[in-house]
């Protein structure tokens, strides 16, 4: 088991208030972490209705959009995680 | 340093690369709708543009739905829930957003609506549930219509609260069936509330009474008065009595204001429909007027056999005494009693057997004369229609044909081979009396009776309990003739 995957993952989810999309993902990425990452993630939901100008930390355009801030490098997973497979591979956990 | 230049541009190049990618990335996740807003920048100012329909006013008309109501999406999500449906499972929205509808719904409701809101499903009729809400089993008409949010195809999904209506149905549905109990009960059933008020009653209460029962006070519609002994004063007490907690059975009361004055047996006991004690009263009250006629008749009848047999033991001594001293040996003395108690004896076995009502004359005569020989045959006859007679005659006519026949054996027309008797009846009449003549002939020279001993005291006076009752003994030579006169009140 390499550092990086044993490490705590950070995870910003961008949403936008609770359009349908936005409470997909929300619950999608509950899911995914709590039966493959049990205690092994932090999930930030950042609401965007309210807080537009957040997106430009991570040059965020399409919403919902998930970032794995940590570990490096950053990556991004847009949509609303309903693929669990492509969720999975880029939060290398598979 | 054209390293350090080639560097900056392969860097450069990459972080191209990269934004190609992820802009390409986010064109396909637009096209293929798993995204559903935008971030727009425009004067240094950020915007986050929803993609679609404006969903708030959809919002809006859920939240003030009456019915619980929430929008699904296709996976059974929760999109959004109206406050009705928070209030059902007393939850807040934070805790129900995007959670799927299976996960807050128990099993069986989680199955039957998870068909309704199935892309594949045909099933769009509603579906009834129920479930727990605080502790109490409620009841939802649970239907579910596709709807578009935004880029998302759901459904829309109302929970109709039945309860009250599931509850209603099922109270009348009790109370049809309390209704069809106390109707199919044979007995007489009343209800009445704690103000003596009747609220159910059967068709044969209300035969106990001759206005409406229901609505009315049971004390006015049907008073009852009760026997000193058990106390009671009068239907109201009864009633009390029983909602103190005394259920009382079996007391026997006059109903004096009842079509036919009835005599009835009444039971009371307190209607207890929850634990806050009893709401009133039930009352059964059984008709014992026809038991009681019938006591009264099995009275008379004990008094009247008791009658009977009195004046039957007085006329067995009677003959006793009367045969004894007509008699000069044991011997005849015995043949001549046991002959009248058996006359006597035959008479009443024909009147048991006719509930001691009437009697036919030709009956009588055959169970006397049959002994010493036979009757209908060619010497002994009877004619003339035939009388039916109430027991005292025929008690006295059986008497007199054991008599007559007794005599007709010894010395009189049945003495030898060819004598006959004829019996004619003769029709009754406005007269006071009807006549039976008793008709020997052809048998020896008759006498008149040396000695008249008690066998002809019998003949002469077992009629002369009338004026209108007797016999007349006529000594012809061709052979005895006995005209007897019959009471015309004696027959029937």
């Amino acid at each position: 088991m390499s550092t990086e995957e044993a490490s705590t993952r950070k995870l910003i989810l961008y949403v936008a208030g609770e359009t349908p999309k936005s409470l997909a993902a929300i619950s999608n990425l509950e899911r995914i972490c709590r039966e493959h990452l049990p205690g092994k993630y932090r999930i930030e939901v950042i609401d965007l209705k309210k807080n537009p100008q957040l997106a430009r930390e991570h040059k965020i355009v399409a919403i919902p959009t998930l970032v794995r801030e940590l570990p490096i490098p950053i990556r991004k997973i847009i949509g609303d995680l309903s693929d669990e497979q492509k969720v999975l591979i880029n939060l290398k956990v598979e | 340093m054209r390293n350090s230049q080639e560097q900056a541009l392969q860097s450069l190049i990459d972080d191209l690369r990269q934004r190609a990618a992820e802009a390409e990335e986010t064109l396909a996740a637009i096209r293929d709708g798993s995204v559903d807003a935008v971030v727009v920048g425009g004067e240094g100012k950020d915007e986050v543009l929803v993609i679609g329909d404006d969903a708030s006013a959809f919002r809006n008309f859920m939240e003030a739905m009456e019915p619980g109501a929430v929008a699904v999406d296709s996976a059974g999500r929760l999109l959004y829930s109206n406050a009705r449906f928070r209030q059902i499972f007393a939850e807040d929205w934070d805790r129900l957003k995007g959670k799927l509808l299976s996960e807050i719904l128990p099993g069986p409701a989680s199955q039957l609506i998870g068909k309704l809101i199935n892309p594949d499903s045909h099933e769009a009729a509603p579906v009834s549930v129920s479930f727990l809400e605080k502790g109490v089993e409620r009841n939802y008409l649970v239907s579910a219509r596709p709807v578009h949010l935004g880029t998302v195809r759901g459904f829309a999904v109302t929970f109709s609260d039945l309860t009250e209506r599931v509850r209603a149905e099922a109270a009348e549905r009790a109370e049809r069936i309390a209704n069809a109990i106390i109707a199919s009960a044979n007995e007489a059933v009343v209800v009445c509330d704690r103000t003596l008020t009747v609220t159910h009653a059967n068709f044969a209460a209300e035969a106990l009474s001759t206005e409406k029962l229901v609505g009315a006070r049971l004390d006015a519609a049907i008073p009852l008065k009760f026997p000193d002994a058990t106390g009671i004063l009068d239907i109201g007490e009864l009633v009390e009595t029983s909602l103190a907690g005394t259920p009382l059975r079996s007391i026997e009361a006059f109903a004096p204001m009842s079509p036919g004055a009835r005599d009835v047996m009444v039971s009371a006991a307190p209607l207890n429909i929850s634990d806050d004690g009893p709401e009133g009263c039930v009352l059964t009250l059984v008709d014992l007027s026809q038991r009681k006629k019938d006591e009264r008749q099995m009275h008379l009848l004990m008094r009247e056999l008791d009658h009977r047999v009195k004046n039957t033991l007085a006329l067995v001594l009677s003959i006793s005494k009367r045969t004894a001293a007509s008699e000069e040996t044991l011997e005849g003395f015995q043949g001549s009693f046991s002959g009248r108690i058996e006359a006597l004896a035959a008479t009443h076995n024909l009147l048991a057997g006719a509930s001691w009502e009437s009697l036919s004359l030709r009956q009588i005569f055959s169970a006397e004369v049959s002994p010493y020989t036979e009757t209908g045959g060619e010497r002994v006859n009877i004619i003339g229609v035939d009388l039916s007679l109430y027991p005292r005659a025929a008690i006295a006519l059986g008497l007199i044909f054991h008599e007559l026949a007794t005599n007709a054996t010894k010395y009189g027309a049945l003495s030898g081979e060819k004598g006959s008797i004829v019996l004619e009846i003769h029709p009754k009449t406005d007269a006071p009396s009807v006549e039976v003549t008793w008709t020997e002939k052809d048998g020896p020279a008759v006498k008149s009776f040396s000695r008249k001993g008690f066998g002809h005291t019998v003949i002469a006076r077992s009629l002369s309990y009338s004026p209108h009752g007797g016999t007349t003994m006529e000594f012809e030579p061709t052979g005895v003739v006995c005209r007897i006169r019959i009471p015309a009140s004696d027959v029937a």
